[in-house]
């Protein structure tokens, strides 16, 4: 007994030695989110001081990575016909440096000379150290007129210029009544009005999720504690907020995934188009299914990866059976926008599309390996995630406007179908258009493709 | 001589144009004082700051000490020479963070943390291969952790220095991050780092 006790003894004098070892001194606030410490209105006076500071870098970045200008294409619009789709490649390449000779450079050599254009690079939110919904003024200024629900920050502006966003608002195409076209009569769906719109088109479980979509919760920025970047008192956020029309308006974020706060990525809103194919969900988490993915967000304060945070200033936990599968099921019935060149399976009708879409299909399917991954008969997505290694070309850990440039890891594949609705391109919408994708592809998988090749894939791209 | 490269790299980091910081003031410390708004006073002591500035002069601290260590009783040439880089690169960052801890007023750690004396103590007593290899994991171990440290103190530090010399580091960093894991694979067939 009293050796028991011995031994017993022994043991706990030797904790605290083989413990000490794992006293790991790194900062608490890494993982969580630091609480606020300052009362609001000084917090918003020092953002409101900054703000010009911060836009004004955040455009100097923009600017020295690409060329911004309004350069339309003639004759093409996105799929409303509200918006025209931008042309030419906007990344801006080194002086002297031409698009073939990059191309023609090993990974290693292009790292080394630091000659991959910035615009390749991951590109930081306004200001990466707050992060948090950024929304576009048309979207702000729509949900003041319908709702009077306050979206502008006083902290940061959209930074994007609005040629370079999706088209606003955007049209709405349902699975289940493709006869009738787009639905949305040119509006913004709000809380304000989605019954008037969507009565006796949806079932009563998809109006109801269809309300829920639309229903305000608190968000990390948009709440009623002094931890906002609104100077009203906040309802929250909508779903469809960001998913405007359940497209996407282009409002960016930072990925709820990773952390600490300085590797976290920007992510650019993708569209819920489509979303009955999708088998996977979130750029990185790979939910498996909208339901969780839906449930999830309203938890985690929208993208944030932080339901202790969500918690303090008010959090939805929506019953999975009776709200989640409704808010779901209303998603599953947003199609793709028409693609009047493309067959059932997915190819172009050859008595419809041109020789030179004809060509870019070819090297879409072959030369340009985008099929791999953007299959076709799969809704041009493979449903799994992929990685680029994109830090193949360039040296990791810069730091830019306070983004910590470090390799993305494997990111979905995102649908390719109705594409030239959703500027700008990549998770994080790096790149402004679909030639700069092209570009970027063009170098990442080596294709080494021609500049008539390079047209074709832009113009099959198009049909899509 | 040392003075002269230190100089040198000191007028380096002075022509590159001060890259603005934008922290999030929600975070500052109740009691800044602030010379802009946002903006902390130079030489004042912010919990962050101190933080940073305590465990990145130790993490230093022990890089050199350790790199010491290994170069007396490592006969495995990538090894030793991994430590003299240590011994080097992180002296040199040392001496920048001392003159930019001494021009904000803190005061630096002059002992490393009670862990990080263990894994000293820990790797003194072992030898050859073993010790090669348990150094260069412990390498592995105390880089990842300063690339936290640093990517912490980018996002949420508030004094600017500081934070652009975290800046400049982290990619150094990273690429001894990226030499200590290829080491670690060449000595136990452990799988190679991820990235380039």
């Amino acid at each position: 007994m009293s050796l028991l006790i011995k031994s017993f003894s022994a043991v706990l004098l030797a904790l605290p030695f083989s413990l000490s070892a794992f006293s790991d001194p790194l900062p608490p606030d890494l993982t969580y989110r630091p609480l606020p410490t300052l009362p609001l209105s000084r917090v918003k006076a020092a953002d409101e001081a900054q703000k010009a500071a911060v836009v004004q870098r955040q455009s100097g970045l923009l600017n020295e990575r690409y060329d911004l200008s309004d350069r339309a294409m003639q004759g093409v619009m996105m799929s409303g016909g509200r918006k025209p789709v931008q042309q030419g490649v906007r990344v801006k390449l080194a002086a002297g440096l031409t698009w073939d000779a990059l191309a023609g450079m090993s990974s290693d050599g292009i790292r080394e000379k630091n000659l991959l254009p910035p615009g390749f690079l991951p590109l930081p939110h306004v200001k990466h150290a707050t992060g948090g919904q950024v929304f576009p003024d048309r979207q702000i200024d729509e949900i003041r007129r319908q709702e009077g629900r306050d979206l502008r920050r006083f902290d940061v502006n959209f930074d994007f210029p609005d040629h370079i966003t999706p088209e606003f608002p955007p049209p709405i195409f349902l699975t289940t009544r493709p006869e009738l076209g787009d639905v949305s009569r040119g509006q913004l769906l709000t809380i304000r009005n989605f019954y008037e719109i969507m009565n006796g088109i949806v079932t009563p479980v998809q109006m109801e999720g269809l309300r829920l979509l639309l229903t305000p919760f608190p968000q990390e920025e948009f709440n009623q504690t002094e931890d906002r970047k609104v100077a009203e008192q906040s309802n929250g956020v909508t779903c469809l907020d960001c998913h405007a029309n359940f497209h996407t308006n282009g409002a960016f974020h930072l990925a709820p995934d990773v952390r600490p706060q300085a590797a976290r990525f920007r992510l650019d809103t993708t569209s819920l188009r489509g979303l009955y194919n999708q088998q996977i969900h979130g750029s990185k988490r790979s939910l498996r299914s909208v339901e969780d993915f839906t449930e999830f967000e309203q938890r985690t304060a929208y993208f944030n990866g932080d339901h202790m945070s969500a918690t303090r200033k008010g959090v939805h936990l929506p019953s999975r059976p009776n709200q989640v599968a409704m808010m779901a099921q209303m998603q599953n019935i947003i199609d793709f926008p028409p693609a009047p060149k493309l067959d059932p399976m997915g190819k172009l009708d050859r008595s419809k599309a041109t020789p030179q879409e004809l060509a870019g299909e070819e090297i879409f399917l072959g030369k340009g390996h985008c099929a791999e991954c953007h299959i076709p008969q799969l809704s041009f997505m493979d449903n799994m995630m992929h990685d680029l290694k994109l830090e193949r070309f360039y040296q990791i850990g810069k730091t830019y406007n306070d983004l910590v440039t470090l390799p993305d890891g494997p990111i979905k594949t995102f649908t390719l179908r109705g594409i030239k609705d959703s500027p700008p391109y990549l998770h994080d919408g790096r790149l402004p258009t679909l030639a700069d994708t092209v570009e970027f592809f063009n170098l990442v998988l080596g294709t080494k493709l021609t500049q008539r090749e390079k047209d074709a894939l832009v113009a099959y791209l198009l049909t899509l | 001589m040392r003075f002269i490269t230190l100089t040198a790299i000191l007028t380096t980091l002075a022509a590159v144009p001060a890259m603005a910081q934008f922290g999030n003031p929600g975070g500052l410390d109740p009691g800044t004082r602030e010379s802009a708004p946002g903006v902390p006073v130079p030489g004042q002591t912010n919990v962050p700051d101190r933080l940073f500035t305590t465990l990145a002069a130790q993490g230093g601290m022990v890089e050199v000490d350790l790199g010491k260590l290994a170069q007396q009783k490592s006969r495995n040439d990538a090894v030793t020479a991994f430590a003299k880089r240590m011994i080097d690169d992180h002296g040199k960052s040392n001496a920048r963070l001392e003159q930019l801890a001494k021009q904000a007023g803190l005061q630096l750690p002059t002992e490393p943390a009670p862990d990080q004396l263990d894994v000293k103590q820990r790797l003194s007593a072992l030898n050859g291969s073993v010790f090669d290899a348990e150094y260069m994991r412990v390498q592995v171990t105390d880089h990842q952790k300063t690339v936290q440290l640093l990517l912490w103190v980018i996002a949420s530090g508030e004094n600017g220095d500081l934070q652009r010399f975290a800046s400049d580091t982290l990619p150094d960093v990273l690429h001894h991050l990226q030499l200590a894991q290829n080491i670690v694979s060449q000595l136990t067939g452990a799988a190679p780092p991820p990235t380039n």
